[in-house]
């Protein structure tokens, strides 16, 4: 399969995701609650949103950090004379690992985004537990964290002179987490998190 | 409503499964599907990038290293073409005395002119400006040195770079007079060599066989009865 389509399989839901996240998702989901129900709260959007970002940000790195070793066999995956190549950064072994304890930036993203899934599963299972306002902060801090990371990945392309589409999603992926957790941290607090789905002609 | 603490240990424990269950399935895909090498410099390792400027005689031109791989190369294909890297400074007076060692090298294992019948190696020496006093270098000094230019007026290691022992050498020196692919392959020191398979991975480092010589190593590896069936 042509990386470029292969990439659309985390690149649709990444967005889809985003939308659900952002304060006017309401407006998009309309239609679809009843299909979905758990689309018809703020909350249940938000939860909704985030388990399809953080899923796509999992699989994203894992595609990542398979690409980065099909590279070092000397293989080709998404090379290219465009801008556009990933096997150009990932590939490159001044930059695809991280300069503290020289792990694949695949191999990072993997945990954190598993680790981000685990927050969403748990939160938006039990949403009313003592815990949930420390994982929802903790999710929050985990994603902020990975702004300079992802900083100093584009400070690196830039250098490179190439984009890694995958990569860029990925980035995309935590930044649209970030969004998600901050909303829901601020949630928590307020009595909108308990709002019950409107009834229909109410 | 609030639940147990039984029942609160169930779905974090329960969500700890499924998403470690995810992970191991990434992790076996990408084990099952990969047989990755790490990159460096070390014996086993795949060869870093090594980029710049090359003069080979004509002019300097763009040199990648990376071109040079075949990365289909079967072991036991004695028509794979190894390389023989030298890190060295045009200053340093053990690289001007063993140039006569990579003279005699070169044109003895990189053509069948000397009716070498094992694989053949091409050879690059990437030179560099060591940072001592005394060892400043310039594409000048490298081209004096390698083509052994008469009169140049450069000087290698305190002698006119013509001086030095052994042939003109034909093979490309790369500029690396700032040093950058020396660090990048963690050179501790000139010379150092490098022998590489056809496909990029470092099969003898000479920071790893101190006391062995770079025809040591292509003896060794190079061997037409190294390879099966060659």
């Amino acid at each position: 399969m042509d990386p470029n389509l292969q990439l659309m399989l985390y690149v649709i839901p990444t967005v889809v995701g985003f939308l659900l996240v952002l304060p006017f998702s309401k407006a998009l989901t309309g239609p679809l609650v009843g299909t979905f129900p758990s689309l018809a709260t703020e909350r249940g959007r938000l939860f909704g949103g985030l388990k399809l970002i953080t899923l796509s940000g999992f699989a994203v790195s894992v595609q990542t950090l398979w690409i980065s070793s099909k590279v070092s066999e000397g293989g080709n995956y998404c090379s290219s004379t465009s801008v556009f190549s990933c096997d150009d950064v990932i590939g490159n072994s001044m930059y695809n690992t991280d300069p503290v304890f020289g792990l694949p930036w695949g191999g990072i993203g993997m945990m954190v985004f598993a680790l981000l899934l685990y927050f969403t599963l748990t939160t938006s299972a039990e949403p009313n537990e003592l815990w949930v306002s420390n994982y929802l902060k903790m999710g929050t801090l985990v994603t902020v964290l990975g702004i300079p990371v992802i900083l100093l990945l584009i400070s690196y392309e830039y250098k490179i002179e190439k984009i890694c589409q995958y990569c860029t999603t990925a980035h995309v992926a935590n930044i649209a987490a970030l969004v998600g957790f901050f909303r829901l941290m601020r949630m928590s607090e307020t009595p909108e998190w308990n709002e019950k789905p409107e009834k229909k002609g109410a | 409503m609030k639940t147990t603490h039984g029942e609160e240990a169930d779905i974090r424990t329960s969500s700890a499964i499924q998403v470690m269950s995810l992970v191991f399935i990434g992790i076996i895909i990408i084990a099952s599907t990969t047989n990755p090498i790490a990159t460096g410099t070390d014996e086993g390792e795949r060869a870093p990038a090594l980029e710049g400027k090359m003069y080979d005689g004509g002019g300097w031109t763009e040199f990648d290293l990376d071109s040079y791989w075949d990365y289909n190369w079967d072991s036991s294909d004695v028509t794979g073409v190894w390389m023989l890297l030298e890190f060295m400074d045009t200053d340093c007076p053990y690289c001007v005395q063993s140039a006569s060692e990579m003279s005699a090298n070169s044109e003895d294992f990189s053509s069948r002119e000397n009716a070498w019948d094992g694989a053949l190696v091409n050879f690059v020496a990437s030179a560099t400006e060591l940072s001592i006093e005394g060892h400043e270098s310039s594409r000048d000094e490298i081209v004096a040195f390698r083509d052994k230019t008469p009169n140049s007026g450069q000087k290698c290691a305190g002698s006119a770079c013509e001086s030095r022992p052994g042939d003109a050498h034909s093979f490309p020196y790369i500029d690396d007079l700032d040093q950058d692919n020396m660090k990048e392959w963690n050179v501790g020191g000139t010379p150092s060599y490098y022998l590489i398979q056809p496909d990029g991975i470092i099969a003898w480092s000479s920071s790893e066989h101190p006391g062995e010589e770079p025809r040591d190593a292509i003896l060794a590896f190079c061997a037409k009865e190294n390879f099966e069936g060659a």
